[in-house]
């Protein structure tokens, strides 16, 4: 006797190929958007490549949010602020469940928008935000990932913050510009 | 009836149970296999079509309809009575309040609890009484767990992909249990809520910290003094996005309540005594302030058995608690 059972899930992934942002040449110039979430210490660690950029880079200027709570999207009046103002935006700290899968989204819905995006995240939650990738198409979007021995959840020194800063500028400026 | 969810074809009820494993969409136990006939009944029972839809997760790109909850109800064990429980209590989890995506994927492993309100506890037997935190009642079982399944298989909260959580907790398998109305004469919950008494309600409430309150003296004051000092033992930090309607529920059990009653205590003296008490200033690493923006942010339930001095606080993860009204 045959049985047919139904299927309990939604399925995974839209099918349908992510497009990315269009990327400036350099980031001179450039308005550089921070969703900050909060996490720990790591807004210290935005500051900091915020504050480098600019010096280096010569950013024009920047647009830093701080979300109300570490995995939930920017509140309508910082979505609205960051649109009107970030021309090129990183997004995070990745550093527990809930908040990499979220600041990914970020990254992403930024990305959706028009503004060239970078998660940064830690090693221990790379599944959780390719996940996030998959779900919306964007397979193997690039991300900057900071690893042990850090701490997942950015209970960092403030020296600490700084360096992990100086250690992933590279990176953002890879992944913001073409 | 007609579904819209892909279907599976099995040689036989074992290999239809055993299929569901290979698939990936049970939390570890057996479940019953979700068949057409099953679904619709439950379906029916709810007074639902299927492409209902009850609610969202928006970072998931997530919609869930009634025939997906219909699906996970019946592989959960529900009966059809139980349904529109089910259907309420997945809506009260998805309101944006409750904050489904945090919740769920989090490192801590928050776990959600079920509490039901109004005359359907009689009707179908959700258990408030002794034991009713645990194994043993298929009304409260079933209906946690198919939120469970809900959560695991519409939600998209499977562990290593969207669960983060490091240890996760049994109380993820299911939680659910009835306010003991009729154990005092205090104010049952939904009716603080402002529902009226005759209305069936649920309330779900995330919880990051489960706390036991074993207190055995006499004394009233004792008693909330052991329990406040317990809340604040690890506090509760405020979350700006959360805001003013973050809640702790605290649960009382007979010992305690029978005490409480007697020296002339009230839901709403019991949460005005707590309040400053738990909203002090930290004080020390195990003794910190639990924020709360007012006294009516402690919500107290009746439930338990006799004998142990007991009550139990839910410490709640970065959500408000969130009810919705049984709809039969």
């Amino acid at each position: 006797m045959t049985i047919v059972t139904l299927d309990p899930t939604t399925g995974f992934g839209s099918g349908e190929e992510f497009p990315l942002a269009l990327r400036p040449e350099t980031l001179k110039g450039q308005v550089l958007g921070v969703v900050a979430n909060g996490l720990g210490d790591s807004e210290a660690m935005f500051d900091a490549i915020a504050s480098a950029l600019t010096d280096a880079d010569g950013l024009a200027g920047v647009c830093k949010v701080v979300k109300h709570s570490v995995a939930v999207p920017p509140q309508p009046e910082q979505w609205a602020e960051l649109l009107a103002n970030a021309t090129v935006a990183v997004t995070g700290f990745g550093g527990c469940g809930s908040c990499s899968t979220r600041s990914m989204r970020d990254a992403l819905d930024l990305e959706a928008a028009g503004i060239p995006a970078v998660c940064v995240v830690h090693s221990a939650l790379e599944p959780a935000v390719r996940a996030m990738d998959r779900l919306v198409g964007a397979d193997e979007y690039p991300v900057i990932v900071i690893d042990y021995p850090h701490n997942p959840t950015a209970v960092w020194t403030k020296d600490e913050s700084a360096m992990l800063a100086a250690r992933v500028l590279d990176a953002v400026r890879l992944r913001l510009t073409r | 009836m007609s579904f819209v969810s892909d279907t599976h074809s099995f040689d036989s009820f074992e290999d239809a149970l055993e299929g569901q494993f290979e698939l990936g969409v049970t939390d570890g136990l057996p479940v019953v296999p979700p068949t057409p006939e099953r679904v619709a009944e439950m379906l029916a029972a709810g007074g639902v079509s299927g492409e209902t839809i009850l609610g969202e997760v928006p970072t998931r790109d997530v919609l869930v309809t009634a025939e997906k909850v219909a699906i996970n109800a019946v592989m959960a064990g529900c009966l059809p009575e139980y349904f529109p429980v089910v259907l309420a209590a997945v809506r009260a989890f998805l309101q944006p309040k409750a904050n489904a995506h945090s919740t769920t994927a989090t490192l801590a492993g928050a776990a959600h609890t079920v509490i039901v309100n109004g005359p359907i506890r009689h009707d179908i037997g959700v258990h408030g009484g002794q034991a009713c935190f645990g194994p043993g009642f298929r009304p409260n079982a079933t209906i946690g767990r198919a939120l469970r399944l809900v959560i695991r298989n519409v939600c998209r909260t499977v562990p290593g992909v969207l669960d983060r959580a490091s240890f996760s907790w049994p109380l993820r398998y299911s939680f659910c249990f009835a306010e003991d109305e009729e154990a005092t004469a205090w104010t049952p919950l939904h009716v603080k809520l402002g529902y009226e008494r005759e209305q069936s309600v649920v309330t779900i409430q995330s919880i990051m910290r489960l706390f036991q309150v074993t207190e055995f003296a006499p004394e009233s004051e004792e008693i909330l003094t052991t329990a406040y000092e317990i809340a604040r033992h690890m506090g509760l930090q405020r979350d700006e996005w959360a805001g003013d309607g973050r809640s702790v529920v605290l649960v009382i059990g007979p010992e305690h309540y029978r005490r409480l009653v007697a020296d002339g205590w009230t839901k709403e003296s019991i949460a005005d005594w707590l309040y400053p008490r738990l909203v002090a200033d930290t004080a020390g690493k195990f003794d910190q302030k639990v924020t709360l923006a007012s006294p009516d942010n402690i919500w107290v339930v009746t439930a338990g058995g006799p004998g142990i001095a007991q009550s139990w606080w839910f410490i709640p993860h970065l959500a408000t608690p969130t009810h919705e009204l049984i709809l039969r």
